[in-house]
């Protein structure tokens, strides 16, 4: 029967006691200097705490106390470890369970990725058009006041952020009112349409929940026809009638809340997480503007215009497009979408939306 | 059976150092006995399976650093225990995101709903999320410290942790109106609170760190970082006539510069100055943070008190500034090795990716490589910061401890019972880590 020293603390003071620690086939017994027997334990409840290399830190399982056994002979160690089987000395026991956490984890990551690129999808796809009207407005009208203030930088030369408020700027927002209260009433969505042109450089527009659409004056300043500014507009209210940007809220709180629970970052701030979602939004953003494409062309072409403008004005515009802020041209398949518009759209009617004065007032609409 | 001899050394040959002499002044009461390559290894595998789990298992990762650490720490030849467990972490965090769904969704549809409701309630947001972050962090040191053993009788702490959040709060907002002048004030306050709720056993602890005493071996810093934005500020309201300024902003039309410059010729010299004064700033920031570091850490550690037990630290300035250097050197050799990794996988990627006949495949490949090598990098540095600053704070401060009056801790009964780890779970969803 193997025996030494150990230490034994006994759970009820911090006393440090010298101890006689007896490997006896049945139990494990603790004695002090004097020969009372301290501790009876079984090697059935001993289990290891953590300790430093070379201590075999002893705990028995259930004990109320938080008694320990400390012993540093390592013949003593051995044999304590070959006669408890639950003691799991050589850490086998423990690898394997940590090889089960990661696998498991590991799986557990792989399904939301999965859930985060079909499954949110989906679900926004069921969920959007269950949000009422009103809703969408007050969204449209939260995400709106901070669109502005992002694309608002203020640094204009004292004029206003808006276009068409100038006296000389009037004749031009009235040929940008007629463009789209013809497309509106052709149209015939749920909610108003509040179009506004802005001074902003890029050719660009965005189309924000709730019906609230934002023409670049870069845009304006690219067009040659009024066609093909109705059909960027045109694109922009197909992303209205599909709810577009309540959806694409929806699956951002989605997706940040699926990767900001995986990653312990709650307020979705995280470079990480805006770089996932930024993958998965860009996977799924195609098919959603190929539907808006589609909806402005027949649009126009409802409408009286040439429903292939729309191509011309995205190849004008997608060499110089900025990466960055997201619209109209998300992605490089510019060759595709164009060849997808023209196919759609029917043959042109040969009669322009504005006449050449509206157009060219339209054209000054920024001053 | 051995029988053992009362009066031979308990002490297994080989382990000479495990009964320090009692009041031998040259014999640390408190060592720190773990090397640093095991650490390393310890973090390393855990970066590793933090990535391949999406940081899932952060939890197991926590656990290990806590029991290494914990474990390889000696007062007076006994060392620490860490009982805390990876599943009770896991299970914190499920609660705590229970309860932090509801308040992130109230948020969400509140801010929808405009007008005074739905700004009342944007401006209330961070308030109570910053004092749900106090409250996480009293509760978490709760959990810590009731996993702590040391022979044979836990740690614990009482108090309420809401109480402990409003003062907390309540502090924070001091030290940014006092442009962090108040935070020696702050930290005494707030470590009295706690050390006067924190236990080892039946002993009582309390906090003597003094705030004046603090302030006064800051206020130097300080001045060195705070003085030149103040100067900067002072110079600014001296130097340019304000209601002339106003009047030239509002006036419209003739160019903006000019206009500005008409009226206050002091204007740019005070913005030169502001740069200028914002740089030194910075600078001295970055310099003086280990000095900062150092003696906060030496001023808590000299003020815990356990019933008769003092502590005193002998941390030195240049042990902070070592390991600083070290990180530095350890990132700076890690960056370049992954730049050169990440040009060499960009060039097969490229063409990998040019025979791919999808630009869209493509767009996602690069943006998936992307993701990865940011992944891999903030790991890697975070790795490297665990493994040297963090261990060195632990290390040094451990082991420039002097004890008095050690004789405390040989009677002490054990109290208190294991708390729940909610807090830790709230700390980890609200990202307010904190010790
Ligand atoms: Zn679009």
């Amino acid at each position: 029967m193997a025996s030494g020293a150990g230490i034994f603390f006994d759970g009820m003071t911090s006393t440090r006691h010298d101890v006689a620690v007896e490997a006896a086939p049945d139990a494990l017994r603790v004695r002090s200097a004097d020969g009372t027997l301290l501790a009876e334990w079984p090697y059935a409840e001993l289990r290891a705490g953590s300790a430093p290399g070379g201590v075999l830190r002893l705990i028995r399982n259930g004990n109320p106390v938080l008694a320990r056994l400390e012993v540093r002979d390592p013949e003593l160690i051995a044999a304590i470890d070959h006669l408890a089987d639950t003691l799991d000395q050589s850490g086998r026991t423990e690898r394997r369970n940590r090889k089960k956490v990661v696998a498991w984890s590991f799986a557990a990551t792989v399904s939301l990725v999965l859930v985060a690129i079909f499954g949110v999808p989906a679900l926004v796809e069921r969920l959007a058009p269950l949000i009422p009207m009103s809703v969408e407005h007050r969204l449209g009208l939260a995400v709106e006041a901070q669109v502005r203030a992002m694309l608002d930088t203020g640094d204009r030369g004292g004029q206003p952020f808006e276009c068409g408020l100038a006296d000389a700027e009037k004749p031009g927002r009235a040929a940008l009112d007629k463009i789209i209260s013809l497309l509106e009433g052709t149209a015939g969505l749920p909610i108003p349409l509040k179009v506004v042109a802005v001074r902003r450089t890029e050719a660009n527009a965005i189309a924000l929940p709730g019906g609230h659409i934002y023409v670049f004056q870069g845009l304006i300043a690219k067009a040659e026809t009024a066609d093909e500014l109705a059909g960027v507009i045109a694109h922009e209210i197909g992303h209205v009638a599909h709810r577009d940007g309540t959806r694409s809220v929806l699956q951002a709180a989605g997706l940040s809340f699926l990767f900001g629970m995986l990653l312990g970052d709650f307020t979705g701030g995280g470079l990480v997480v805006i770089a996932a979602k930024t993958v998965v939004e860009s996977a799924y953003a195609r098919e959603v503007e190929a539907g808006a494409d589609l909806y402005g062309v027949h649009l126009v072409s409802k409408a009286g215009g040439d429903g292939r403008a729309l191509g011309s004005m995205l190849e004008r515009i997608a060499g110089t497009i900025e990466p960055g802020i997201k619209i109209l041209l998300d992605h490089p398949q510019t060759q595709q979408r164009i060849a997808a518009i023209n196919a759609a759209a029917g043959p042109p009617q040969g009669k322009a939306l504005l006449e050449p004065a509206e157009w060219a007032a339209l054209k000054r609409i920024c001053g | 059976m051995t029988v053992i001899d009362p009066a031979a050394p308990v002490a297994p040959t080989g382990m000479s150092a495990r009964m320090p002499v009692l009041g031998g002044a040259n014999v640390p009461a408190v060592r720190f006995t773990g090397d640093a390559g095991a650490y390393w290894r310890l973090l390393i595998r855990g970066a590793m399976r933090l990535a391949i789990t999406l940081g899932i298992y952060r939890f197991w990762l926590a656990t290990d650093i806590r029991r290494y650490l914990w474990s390889h720490t000696e007062v007076r030849g006994d060392s620490l225990e860490y009982t805390g467990t990876a599943t009770e972490l896991l299970i914190g965090f499920l609660i705590a995101i229970a309860v932090i769904i509801p308040i992130n969704l109230a948020f969400f549809v509140a801010a929808l709903s405009l007008g005074s409701f739905g700004e009342a309630v944007s401006v209330l947001a961070f308030p109570l999320l910053a004092f749900l972050g106090q409250y996480a962090v009293y509760r978490a040191r709760r959990y810590r410290l009731t996993r702590t053993v040391l022979r044979g009788v836990r740690f614990y702490q009482d108090g309420s942790a809401w109480h402990y959040a409003v003062c907390a709060v309540f502090w924070w907002m001091m030290i940014a109106l006092t442009v962090g002048l108040a935070y020696p004030f702050a930290k005494s306050r707030l470590e009295r609170f706690k050390m006067r709720h924190t236990h080892y056993g039946t002993l009582p602890g309390r906090f003597e760190g003094s705030g004046v005493r603090l302030l006064l071996r800051g206020l130097p810093m300080w001045i060195l970082t705070v003085g030149p934005l103040l100067f900067a500020a002072v110079f600014a309201i001296v130097t340019v006539d304000w209601t002339l300024m106003v009047e030239a902003v509002m006036r419209e039309g003739g160019d903006f510069a000019s206009r500005i410059e008409s009226v206050a010729p002091g204007f740019y010299a005070a913005i030169v100055v502001a740069i200028v004064a914002a740089i030194v700033s910075v600078a001295m920031a970055v310099v003086l943070f280990p000095v900062f570091q150092a003696m906060v850490m030496r001023w808590w550690i000299s003020g815990l008190r356990f019933g008769e037990l003092s502590v005193r630290s002998h941390l030195r300035t240049g042990q902070i500034y070592g390991a600083y250097a070290r990180f530095l050197l350890y990132g700076l050799l890690f960056l370049i090795g992954a730049l050169v990794l990440a040009a060499a996988g960009a060039a097969a990627l490229y063409l990998f990716a040019g025979s791919l006949s999808q630009s869209e495949l493509t767009e996602i490949v690069w943006a998936g490589a992307g993701i990865l090598f940011y992944v891999i990098v903030m790991l890697g540095f975070s790795t490297i910061y665990q493994a040297t600053v963090k261990l060195s704070l632990w290390r040094y401060g451990a082991e420039s401890c002097e004890l008095q009056g050690l004789a405390a801790l040989d009677q002490v009964k054990a109290a208190g019972a294991p708390s729940s780890a909610v807090g830790e779970g709230l700390a980890d969803a609200l990202n307010v880590g904190g010790f």
